[in-house]
């Protein structure tokens, strides 16, 4: 993947994409192959090390928003930053910034529940975006939401990615898909439409800086 | 540390907040006030009487019929039981530690002294006394073999030369380092003063919880009461149950015109005279470990639960970037959290409650330090008992987070 690309992973159901985007995000560890990340090489790191570097160059959205219910807007995209060690005043310069961004900053007392899924879903984007990652893992980002919701929340995607963040998405929904500048399917477990490119690729992203990750 | 956004979540679900808290706090009130009522019971137990306990029992004999002569039988006795081996000492007594029956009084200072200067309890001894008991004669002297006179209790006159305890001589005479060759007189009476011809270091008086357990007079008179006499009686070291035997046989074939009884050990009389205290030690022991396994067992249990309901929250925070260091330290600094409400509220109930022991039974003030020491158990506590559930988070898998709900 191209640093600034918009990618999306579109599949059927059990087609394997939800496990691409657990290796991608360094969430489940792979067992073939290499995985380059912002020039990083992921194989072999330990737990510890996967933590640090999820936390600094990935940030994620869900499909279900994963908001923690207990905590207000404001301390829900404090977590990653928390872990990060940012100081405090750094921390609530970014928290405000990213809720600024989605349009939230007005509700930064407020608590999850007391949102609309759309409005939730945004907290989460302003989650991923505030610690300022190189990529962006979106896991069907619009599948809870209603088209109306959905909209708003693409939008918003596509204009992080117009400011620089690369995004990869993963979909079932083509129409969703069609808006992404490139598309990865995912068959059987299979990429099936890369073809001859993946290796030129895989050198070209351990080698140069403008490549977000190479698998 | 996550102190603020964790204690803003737990503000969230109070009530498993104040049900822990709540049973901490109880924890933590009851377990410092059984621990000091234990430790002064203990306190009480662990006291020495002042007489060589390991080595020494008592026996009892009752006359019975006509011809019985209690003194000729005091004298018969104490000839034979000097004569047997392994006997160190024997001497009749009216009274001794431990055995929670006696004959105290007042002593004064002046004669027709309205008021006591000091309550101490009567063991008429003969010479043989002090060392009966085992007793150290820290200054003056021993009584000596012509101050011995048998009495009754009906006597009116008491003996007029005396050995008394340290503590007593130090309430009677405060001012005074030496008591030996000091006058004082028996409750009220007027006319000639008894005098103190020494003092022994520690010898307690019969009644173990009474205040002036620690007064002792020894004075040298063998008490006869109706036809009954105890003998106290020291052994050489390791041989108290064999005498112990030999002295029950030998009395009872003696003089057959009367009962031997009441052979009993010190070590058993101790035994006896504070089983209340050892009961009441070991419920409240029990008290103790059964309120610190409940409050481990509900911490193990919310925190269990609370790992189970936010599986997804811990995978999402490892998503995030929490490490498995990260998780532990959230549920210790969680359950530390709660711990410690508990505890500031615990502590004040903890007060309270001594303060009704105090009101309701006069019991001593619990004293300042069990608190804190009782914060420091129960942090440690309930750190060790979210050990398990919290390992049991640290290892939830990131990849929880993308799983469908």
């Amino acid at each position: 993947m191209r640093a600034g690309e918009f990618v999306a992973v579109t599949g059927p159901s059990g087609s394997g994409k939800t496990t691409f985007l657990n290796i991608a995000g360094l969430l489940e560890e792979f067992t073939g192959g290499e995985y380059w990340l912002d020039g990083v090489d992921v194989r072999g790191l330990d737990d510890n090390a996967r933590s640090k570097l999820r936390n600094e160059k990935i940030g994620f959205i869900f499909q279900s928003f994963n908001l923690i219910p207990d905590l207000n807007l404001f301390d829900n995209v404090d977590v990653p930053l928390r872990y990060r060690g940012f100081p405090a005043a750094e921390r609530k310069r970014r928290i405000e910034e990213a809720l600024s961004r989605v349009g939230l900053a007005s509700r930064i007392k407020h608590y999850p529940s007391e949102l609309s899924g759309g409005q939730q879903q945004r907290v989460a984007i302003a989650r991923a975006l505030a610690g300022s990652p190189r990529l962006l893992m979106a896991d069907e980002p619009t599948g809870n939401l209603d088209s109306l919701m959905a909209r708003g929340v693409m939008e918003l995607l596509e204009e992080i990615n117009r400011q620089g963040t690369t995004i990869v998405m993963v979909t079932h929904d083509p129409e969703l898909a069609a808006r992404a500048q490139r598309n990865v399917h995912v068959m059987d477990g299979q990429v099936t439409d890369l073809g001859d490119e993946v290796s030129l690729r895989r050198q070209k992203a351990a080698t140069q800086p403008d490549h977000a990750a190479a698998v | 540390m996550e102190i603020r956004p964790i204690l803003s979540a737990l503000m969230r679900s109070k009530v498993s907040m104040i049900l822990i808290g709540l049973q901490v706090a109880l924890t933590l009130a009851i377990v410092c006030n059984a621990l000091f009522i234990i430790g002064q019971r203990l306190d009480l137990m662990k006291r020495p009487s002042g007489m060589n306990e390991a080595d020494t029992f008592t026996i009892s004999s009752i006359g019975f019929g006509q011809s019985f002569d209690v003194q000729s039988t005091i004298n018969a006795d104490l000839n034979l039981l000097r004569s047997l081996p392994g006997v160190v000492a024997a001497a009749p007594t009216n009274a001794f530690p431990l055995s929670n029956s006696g004959w105290s009084s007042g002593l004064s200072l002046a004669p027709g002294q309205r008021t006591s200067t000091a309550n101490t309890a009567f063991y008429f001894v003969d010479a043989s006394g002090v060392s009966a008991y085992g007793a150290e004669l820290v200054a003056g002297r021993d009584f000596k073999p012509e101050e011995i006179s048998f009495r009754t209790p009906n006597d009116e006159v008491m003996p007029r030369v005396a050995i008394m305890t340290r503590a007593l001589a130090r309430q009677m005479f405060p001012d005074d380092s030496d008591p030996v060759g000091k006058s004082f007189y028996f409750g009220g009476e007027e006319g000639e003063p008894a005098t103190v011809i020494g003092i022994v270091d520690k010898l307690q008086a019969p009644w173990v919880s009474a205040s002036m357990v620690e007064n002792t007079l020894l004075l040298p008179s063998i008490l006869t009461g109706g036809s009954s006499s105890t003998y106290l009686i020291r052994t050489e070291p390791g041989r108290r149950d064999e005498v112990m035997k030999d002295v029950e046989e030998k009395l009872a074939t003696a003089n057959r015109g009367r009962i031997v009884r009441g052979l009993r050990s010190m070590e058993e009389r101790r035994s006896q005279v504070y089983a209340e205290d050892r009961a009441m030690t070991i419920i409240l022991g029990s008290v103790i470990v059964a309120l610190l396994g409940i409050t481990a067992l509900g911490i193990v249990g919310m925190a269990s639960f609370w790992v189970a309901q936010r599986t997804r929250q811990i995978g999402t925070r490892r998503a995030l970037g929490a490490t498995r260091g990260d998780i532990l330290r959230y549920f210790q600094t969680e359950n530390f959290i709660i711990t410690t409400v508990g505890l500031i509220a615990g502590g004040v109930l903890a007060y309270a409650f001594s303060l009704w022991l105090m009101d309701r039974y006069q019991s001593p003030r619990l004293p300042w330090h069990y608190v804190p020491i009782g914060f420091v158990c129960l942090w440690a506590l309930g750190q060790l008992a979210v050990l398990g559930p919290a390992l049991r988070a640290s290892r939830v898998p990131p990849a929880v987070a993308t799983r469908s709900v």
